[in-house]
């Protein structure tokens, strides 16, 4: 009880102080100077998250979560396995199987190998392999930080997902970027510190994204993603109805901060004076966020790089030019997703979309940031909340053949932030279905990406229902040191 | 001086001094208070109820085990301090021995809090339970204390101690709206606040409590509260997120709380309706509370794991809901901290383990009660209401369009005199394959392929146009000599797969494209395709390689046609270019187009979804010169295609549509509906322990009985769901009522007595007033589990009706209000902001119960989320201004305007009540709130002539009070200002006024009201008008 009451006065405080230590206190605000309220707030130093954080020097300051939604296969873009030729058709020893569950979808099917659909290939110094479908990403390999051990406990999509994001399968935790914009803030005044971008997609997914993905589960609603939709309003109800102009508008806005300024006078509450900055802060965000879905001032060169579908708004590749314009804003935490990577079937035909959609515009990014001295600085995550199975899903030697889930092992990547680019880490058995050395748990990737930013995953907890709820759960999870740079 | 004052001041303190707060030392330690806190935070992880986690075999929750004697060295001997080990050990400076270890990363105790256990040490250590687990007791009061309202007696006590006194009592304009507010969730009319204002008589509080408490509109206010402990809502989550017709139940709720329905028949009916002798229908309904749960319908999923997540959450749900306990951790292991243990757990699961279930979603979520609302009537009657205004309307603008279409016609009988093309080659700016194949384009417009032939490959046509708007796109596909046996590609098989499509446009100059969308597309021939397969043509607008458009078994020799109709009339500027690609990535591939040809129209409608004649092709093929010599089936084709492009019809035929579709939606209402209820299967099902919690790792098996800690009942009476319910409400358990009043506390106060309102727990927070909360619990129960006998107690106790203004000094002294020496003030939450608006603008439809609404929300955001599948229409007529708890709740995307409601996926109790600019731009943007400033800014300028009297009307109306000089000059000047404005540019008026639903009359002057719909606006947005004063 005595924690509670600690916390809960310090927030308070921490309130009071903000609004004091910006020279905007009771007696300023009582002068009605709202001009130069507005002024001081513009000029304020940014807020910056929890006092007590970073824990340790950062080596990330800011991250672009790369989110593929569905579970990109392992076995045609990045776990290279020659020896399976030979198992082609043949059933998976229950030997590697172990017992693995399977979704309803193949449990009655006999589990009959299909070898990888692609051909790989060696690149850069470091030698990554890579399949045929992600050139670009070959182009970039040395950048790179293969986790090619990564495992999960959930084989639906759903649970896998807010896992994957959340630390837990069920709804209701926050996810890692509103973690990091609860703990870090952001030191952009105009902006939120965690923005979400989905790729625009013309087919009905069949996976759709969840709004508790980017959600901030028991922390405070503020620290929520905002998604940036690629629509006339790119966040809702930022739009003034038509009729409404700016100065109109902005008339509407004063004289709602001076009779709330009154009010405050009369009842003392400082609840008021939050109100009057957050209208403030809304107005500004009136302008600074149509300006982000405007990417005209960016050089052809821009687009040249991101490649040709990055000049189509609401693309994945138009959000991988945004998310880069985002970090150079100072937003915290930018994620994007881009659904759709579930290939049951035709995976030689509906994975091969997949990666021209996303190859060469991951890359760019990667390259763009290296480019602008951001990459140090900037943690990039690719991948999404499973693997797919080394059997065929369908007929193993047809056209239709696809894969099915798999949670035992999957790759992730990562790039600059403080991680060792040019290395592999982990790997999995011959049949790419255990993992056979560096086991990486989801809780161990959000260990180490909180280690990035600054922030000792052991300590850094949230009170909510009697109990210290931390991202990474109660089970023991470990920053993998090995990927340090 | 009392201990927590004390604290308080120490707070203070450490804010001011920037130093960690400690507790301080006190003169009497109480147990459960100061002590156990400390050991539950500090020691239980280790030392605590849960076996996993121990160590050193020592538990610290259990008097006999902690001042047992181990070995010669006992932990806790009362009366000493300095021989009990804990001490020791909390004091050491050697680092291997000190506790809590350094590396478990739990708070070191400070000075403080082990001098308070050396203290308790000394004092015998004297044991006792956590406070919640005690049987709640009045405390006692002195005979002249009696004719008072307990809780001011409780409350002035403390504050007394304290040196406080209550605040005054608040004005009674802000008490009858407070109380409004909390008893019906609406403020009240301006009509009610002058009669409340106006009544001296001495009862009048007593009198205007009584009439808000019989309200029908009070049942509404508490079912809101219900629905979210609830999880309530109309789909079922997940990813197929199916809609369920589980709403008769939300009724139910409410027309319980109408009747005041006593809170343990209530709970009795919704766990174990089903059960009761002679069960009606409505009890049986009730249970479908146990039923809201989400439920998974996922591809894949196996459903015995998705049944044991349903029977989890309803578990989870008691928990919090009824005991206040987070029985959530006990899934996985015996509770840390309280005496809950898996074991336990699995027991209250064994109650919820044989329902007739299977664990599916959707139309499969067996049990069902078949249930006919009688609330659907009047659904169906305003839903048929809107149909027969907008008919008329409709009819009358087809009339007039219809006049328009004569001179339309002869028109274009001379426009086609010469003849008529239907079809235009665009001119060709550029022509690209991605993997190589040679473009050729001849003069009559035709492409040929040649040279590299690749398995896959994209062509882009870039090409501009002189029409004045394209409407569709023809793709011809041609046989040639070039190809395999002269068909009508190159790959081996000489066929052709045309995956998709695309079009976009760029402006020269610009990086940026844009995406134009396809509505259908048409073509002479497809292979009749099963599944996801090539053939239809249609499957080229999907952007899906793994299916599309193929002419295999038709002749490849002939010419084959397609055409793509764009969603809307595209008009291009001169500096414009169309982009058409066309994509050939099949899962096999090697069938790319050999030869085609582009073409474009500006023939809008039927002209370019079928491949028949155009209209205006087939009127120039008769050659006729007199519209009276015109063939009927002809005209009528004409007739069509004028109206297709006649915008004030077209919209006119819109609203019928929609107002049609949604006359059809209700009718389905009106039968029989599945709604979700509780049954028991014949065969029980046997029950086990889930080891780690993982649902099909079976540990011993339990049979149905509650946690004794709570309370025990022996086996013989823990037998099913109606033994478990009169358990939660027995008079013997501790916590279901004083949880029970916490919520109605929080209900009026905004917090609870106890801040964590779902866990009464050793990890949750202590009561601030604890002989309250007993006080209440022991009065629910005693009389009869009445809720509104206690919540009248509330708020006709001097605490309640205190002024809320804050001076300075209490604010640094108690900032959170923990004292009571004030009133509550809180933002209201935002179902309460929207009623309120609808209220206040004279739009609200009070209808009770009934089919779930649309309320407005910004278009596109359930498409985005489902990448098309479900599209949100907001309702039509009145049914849009019902109130907000009957708003169709989807769970994967509740609805917009409600921005800081429960999520509604998992039981949740506390308010969340956060201040950000999203609530800003929901406040000023959300449709309901401009609609509903409109018909306010309308109603003030017919019922008053004054600028100033019009300004009273909209502040009475929205904050239940007459405006003061300051203010009244504050929003004069305002109005003046966007009057000014929209004289100066009548067009902005209109288009502001153009929000929501057109009103039914418009006899107002569009500048004068677009000017005070701005400050109605205005008014609607500020601080008072949405919180609770």
């Amino acid at each position: 009880m005595n924690e509670q009451l600690r916390q809960r006065a310090f927030e308070v405080s921490r309130r009071y102080f903000l609004g004091r230590g910006a020279g905007v206190g009771l007696g300023a605000m009582a002068l009605g100077l709202l001009e130069n309220m507005r002024r001081a707030e513009a000029e304020k130093p940014p807020a910056i998250g929890l006092p007590e954080l970073p824990h340790k020097p950062p080596r990330a300051k800011n991250v672009i979560f790369l989110t593929q939604s569905g579970g990109p296969s392992q076995i045609e873009l990045f776990d290279d396995k020659p020896g399976l030729m030979k198992w082609a058709g043949k059933e998976l020893p229950e030997s590697v199987r172990g017992g693995q569950r399977l979704t309803t979808m193949t449990a009655n099917q006999k589990q009959l190998i299909m070898p990888s659909r692609t051909k790989f290939k060696r690149y850069g110094e470091s030698g990554a392999t890579l399949g045929e479908w992600l050139p670009y990403h070959g182009e970039v390999a040395d950048e790179l930080c293969f986790i090619k051990s990564m495992v999960t406990d959930q084989i639906n999509h759903a649970p896998a997902m807010t896992k994957y994001l959340t630390g837990h399968q069920l709804p209701g935790r926050p996810s890692i970027g509103a973690w990091s914009s609860y703990g870090l803030g952001s030191e952009n005044r105009n902006l939120p510190d965690y923005l979400v971008l989905i790729s625009k997609m013309k087919r009905p997914s069949d996976q759709p994204l969840y709004d508790h993905y980017w959600g901030s589960g028991f922390l405070p609603s503020r620290y929520q993603g905002v998604k940036l939709r690629n629509a006339r309003e790119p966040v809702l109800y930022l739009r003034d109805p038509d009729g409404l102009p700016r100065n109109v508008r902005r008339g509407m806005l004063d004289g709602i901060a001076e009779l709330n300024q009154m009010r405050l006078e009369q009842t003392g509450d400082p609840e008021i004076e939050t109100r009057i900055r957050q209208y403030e802060m809304a107005w500004r965000m009136q302008s600074s966020i149509p300006e982000l879905n405007d990417l005209s001032d960016e050089p052809e060169s821009t687009f040249e790089l991101y490649g040709p579908d990055s000049r189509r708004p609401g693309s994945y590749a138009a959000n991988c030019v945004q998310a880069r314009r985002l970090i150079e804003r100072g937003v915290r935490f930018v994620q994007l997703f881009h659904p759709d990577w579930d290939h049951h079937s035709r995976l030689s035909s509906w994975c091969v979309a997949r990666c021209r959609d996303t190859d060469q515009a991951s890359a760019a990014l990667v390259k763009d940031l290296k480019q602008r001295g951001l990459l140090d600085e900037t943690l990039v995550i690719w991948g999404g909340e499973f693997g797919r199975g080394v059997a065929g899903q369908g007929k193993w030697d047809s056209p239709e053949g696809g894969r099915d889930h798999h949670p035992r092992c999957f790759t992730t990547w990562l790039a600059g932030g403080g991680v060792k680019s040019g290395m592999t880490y982990g790997a999995t058995d011959d049949f790419s279905y255990n993992v056979a050395e560096n086991p990486v748990n989801v809780r161990d990737l959000h260990a180490t990406v909180l280690h990035l930013l600054g922030i000792d995953h052991e300590r850094f907890t949230f009170r909510h229902q009697g109990l210290d709820f931390k991202l990474t759960g109660v089970e023991p999870s470990n920053i993998i040191k090995e990927i340090l740079a | 001086m009392n201990l927590l004052s004390y604290c308080l001041k120490l707070i203070l303190l450490a804010i001011t001094l920037g130093v960690p707060f400690s507790l301080c030392a006190a003169a009497d330690v109480n147990f459960s208070r100061d002590i156990l806190p400390l050991l539950s935070d500090r020691c239980f992880h280790c030392h605590g109820p849960e076996p996993t986690h121990r160590e050193a075999d020592l538990r610290l929750d259990l008097r006999e085990a902690a001042t047992a004697d181990r070995d010669g060295t006992t932990v806790i001997v009362p009366g000493k301090p300095e021989a009990s080990e804990l001490l020791t050990r909390i004091t050491s400076s050697d680092a291997d021995l000190l506790m809590p270890p350094p590396d478990s990363h739990r708070k070191p105790l400070t000075k403080k809090q082990t001098e308070l256990i050396r203290k308790w040490i000394a004092e015998g250590a004297k044991w006792g339970q956590h406070w919640s687990f005690e049987k709640p007791v009045k405390v006692a009061v002195s005979p002249q204390e009696k004719s008072q309202n307990p809780i001011d007696v409780l409350v002035q006590r403390r504050l007394t101690e304290e040196g406080l006194t209550l605040s005054p009592v608040t004005t009674k304009q802000t008490l009858i709206r407070r109380l409004s507010f909390d008893l019906t969730g609406l403020p009240p009319t301006p009509q009610e606040v002058e009669a409340f204002v106006n009544d001296p008589s001495p009862d009048a509080d007593a009198k205007l409590v009584d009439r808000l408490l019989k309200s029908k509109h009070y049942g509404e206010r508490m079912a809101m509260w219900w629905l979210d402990l609830a999880r309530y809502s109309d789909t079922d989550g997940f990813q197929q997120d199916a809609t369920r017709t589980n709403w008769p139940w939300r009724d139910w709720v409410i027309q319980s709380f109408n009747k005041n329905q006593a809170f343990d028949q209530f709970t009795i009916e919704q766990f174990a309706g089903d059960l009761l002798p002679g069960a009606t229908p409505e009890q049986k309904l009730a249970t479908c509370f146990h039923r809201n749960h989400m439920t998974n319908g996922e591809g894949g999923r196996d459903p015995e794991e998705s049944r044991i997540d349903y029977v989890i959450d309803r578990v989870n749900t008691t928990g919090t809901v009824w005991l206040g306990l987070t029985l959530g951790c006990c899934q996985c292991h015996s509770h840390k901290f309280d005496p809950i243990s898996q074991a336990d757990y699995y027991s209250l699961f064994a109650f919820f383990n044989s329902i007739d279930e299977d664990g599916k979603a959707g139309g499969g979520a067996k049990p069902y009660l078949k249930f006919k609302s009688p609330l659907v009537t009047r659904a169906i009657q305003e839903a048929q209401q809107v149909v027969d205004e907008r008919r008329p309307l409709e009819a009358e603008t087809r009339k007039q369009a219809e006049q328009a279409f004569e001179p339309w016609l002869a028109e274009q009988i001379r426009f086609v005199e010469q003849g008529f093309t239907a079809w235009h080659l665009p001119q060709t700016r550029s022509l690209q394959s991605v993997e190589g194949t040679i473009l050729t384009q001849e003069a009559d417009g035709t492409v040929q392929a040649s040279g590299p032939n690749p398995r896959q490959e994209d062509y882009r046509l870039t090409a501009a146009t002189n029409l004045a708007r394209v409407t569709g796109i023809r793709l011809e596909v041609f046989p040639h000599v070039s190809h395999t046996e002269g068909k009508l590609s190159r790959g081996a098989s000489g066929e052709l797969i045309l995956t998709d499509v695309k079009l976009q446009v760029r402006r020269q100059g610009s990086s940026q494209l844009r995406d134009i969308e396809f509505a259908t597309a048409v073509a002479d021939v497809e292979k009749t395709a099963k599944g996801r397969n090539y053939g239809k043509i249609k499957d080229t607008l999907d952007d899906d390689p793994r299916n599309g458009w193929t002419t295999e078994d038709h002749d490849p020799k002939q010419k084959h046609v397609a055409v793509f109709a764009l969603a809307e009339p595209l008009v291009l500027d001169d500096q414009e270019e169309l982009i058409f690609v066309m994509l050939h990535r099949s899962t096999e591939g090697d069938a790319n187009i050999g030869r085609f040809r582009v073409m474009l129209t500006d023939q809008p409608g039927q002209a370019v979804r079928s491949l028949d004649p155009m209209p205006l092709e087939a009127l120039a093929a008769v050659k006729t010169t007199e519209v009276s010599k015109l063939d009927p089936k002809l005209k009528a084709r004409l007739l069509e295609q004028f109206l297709v492009d006649h915008g004030v019809y077209q919209r006119k035929k819109t609203e019928l549509d929609r107002a049609n579709a949604q006359l059809a939606q209700v009718k389905k209402a009106a039968g029989e509906l599945n709604v979700m209820v509780l049954a028991e299967r014949k065969e029980p099902r046997k029950t086990f322990v889930l080891e780690r919690g993982v649902w099909d790792k079976h540990g011993a098996e339990v049979s149905r009985s509650v946690p004794k800690a709570v309370f025990p009942l022996p086996q013989e009476k823990t037998k099913d769901r109606l033994d478990l319910a009169r358990w939660l409400v027995s008079d013997q358990n501790p916590l279901t009522a004083r949880v029970v009043v916490n919520h109605l506390w929080q209900i009026c106060f905004g917090e609870g007595l106890v801040r964590t309102p779902g866990d009464f727990g050793l990890q949750g927070e202590g009561p601030t007033h604890p002989e309250v909360i007993d006080w209440l619990a022991v009065e629910l129960m005693e009389h009869n589990w009445d809720l509104q006998h206690v919540l009248r107690l509330i708020v006709t106790s001097r605490t309640y009706q205190q002024r809320s203004e804050v001076l300075p000094a209490l604010l640094e002294r108690d900032p959170e209000n923990r004292l009571l020496a004030r009133g509550p003030r809180f933002r209201l939450p935002s179902w309460m902001i929207r009623d309120a608006a609808l209220q206040a603008s004279g739009l609200l439809n009070p209808a009770l119960g009934g089919p779930p609404v649309m309320p407005y929300q910004p278009a596109g955001v359930w498409a985005e989320m489902f990448m098309g599948r479900f599209r949100y229409e907001p309702s039509q007529g009145a049914a849009q201004y019902r109130r907000s708890l009957y708003a169709f709740w989807r769970r994967s995307s509740a609805p917009t305007f409600l921005f800081d409601s429960a999520q509604r996926r998992v039981c949740e109790v506390e308010p969340r009540r956060t201040n950000t600019p999203l609530q800003a731009l929901t406040l000023l943007n959300d449709l309901s709130i401009l609609e509903a400033s409109r018909e306010l800014a309308r109603t003030a300028i017919q019922q008053e002539t004054t600028v100033p009297a019009r300004l009273e009307l909209i502040a009475r109306r929205i904050l239940s009070r007459s405006l003061d000089a300051r203010e009244r000059a504050v929003l004069e000047r305002k109005f003046q200002l966007s009057f000014a404005h929209y004289q100066k540019q009548p067009e902005d008026a209109l288009s502001l006024l153009d929000v929501g639903q057109p009103p039914n009359k418009r006899n107002v002057a569009a500048d004068e009201l677009a000017a005070y719909m701005v400050i109605a606006s205005m008014v609607f947005n500020l601080d008072e008008a949405i919180t609770h004063e």
